[in-house]
């Protein structure tokens, strides 16, 4: 005969109750205090660590970019010229090198970095002799500059 | 007239080389550098190549990982064709924003297609009981960049 439900001796018992702990602990091993070892703790921890990471991923972006920044910065004074105007002027002849690329040359190839440099410093003369047109004041206006005849 | 502070403008006076000397002295460095090339005097090459929306400092004998699928099999050869810039010790050709296909040749083969590790994404809120726990592997591929090769084609 079949039984149909299952006698009460038959009970459902959690076995692998050492491994599902220990997959939480394999991640708290290398903290600091308690919770390296007490599993009540290392839940809590383990899950602020792994948030904490998520979270790190979409910031450390960030930071690398701000960090590209400053060192090209630094790199383009010690050739005489502010990081706006480096940039500026780089874009405008139409060289298109990200940051990361530009800090790895101020790092590994000084040289190529000091020619950016006079490119970007020369179109930046260009630039302003562009602007400044033939220096003469435009006509039938009364400058700051009063001519004595 | 007395110098006076207003007599000139406050900025520094910018005075650019003349024309027809400075089209000589290109010219005479161009005819140099083909030279250069033409000869072969140049050590290891570097060049920075724009692949996989993003851009990469490469020289010969490199290993690439690129977070993405590539539809090559491991094994095939790969050209690559935005070159932004290409130097050697002595020389650097800068491209405006590329260099032409018939100036610079960068050859890689695909080596490995694997996943990436098995990375964690985690949201929690507390005292909302909501967790949600992701593991995501993002497929890899890696390229070894064989030779970086230019040809003496300047103008």
């Amino acid at each position: 005969m079949v039984l149909l439900s299952a006698p009460r001796w038959l009970r459902s018992r959690l076995t692998d109750r050492f491994w599902r702990v220990q997959e939480v602990l394999k991640y708290a091993r290398h903290f600091r205090g308690r919770k390296n070892r007490c599993y009540k703790l290392a839940v809590r921890s383990v899950r602020r660590a792994f948030v904490k990471s998520t979270k790190a991923r979409r910031e450390k972006k960030r930071f690398l970019r701000a960090l590209w920044i400053t060192r090209i910065e630094a790199a383009s004074l010690e050739h005489g010229l502010k990081y706006p105007a480096f940039i500026s002027n780089l874009l405008k002849s139409q060289v298109e090198l990200n940051r990361k690329m530009i800090a790895d040359l101020a790092i590994y190839e000084p040289k190529t970095f000091k020619s950016l440099a006079a490119l970007a410093q020369r179109r930046r003369q260009e630039g302003f002799l562009a602007a400044l047109g033939d220096g003469k004041e435009p006509a039938g206006i009364f400058s700051r500059i009063v001519h004595h005849y | 007239v007395a110098k006076t502070s207003l007599t000139s403008p406050p900025w520094p006076e910018v005075k650019l080389p003349d024309p027809v000397e400075e089209a000589k002295y290109h010219a005479e460095v161009v005819q140099k550098v083909t030279k250069m090339i033409a000869t072969g005097q140049y050590g290891r090459l570097f060049a920075v190549v724009h692949f996989a929306s993003k851009q990469w400092k490469i020289t010969s004998e490199d290993l690439i990982m690129m977070d993405n699928v590539l539809e090559a099999e491991c094994g095939d050869r790969i050209r690559m064709e935005k070159v932004l810039l290409v130097g050697a010790d002595d020389f650097t050709l800068i491209g405006r924003p590329l260099l032409g296909k018939d100036l610079v040749r960068v050859e890689a083969t695909v080596i490995e297609k694997t996943e990436s590790w098995p990375k964690i994404n985690m949201r929690f809120w507390k005292r909302h009981n909501y967790q949600r726990k992701k593991i995501i592997t993002n497929p890899q591929t890696v390229l070894r960049i064989n030779t970086i090769e230019i040809f003496p084609c300047l103008s």
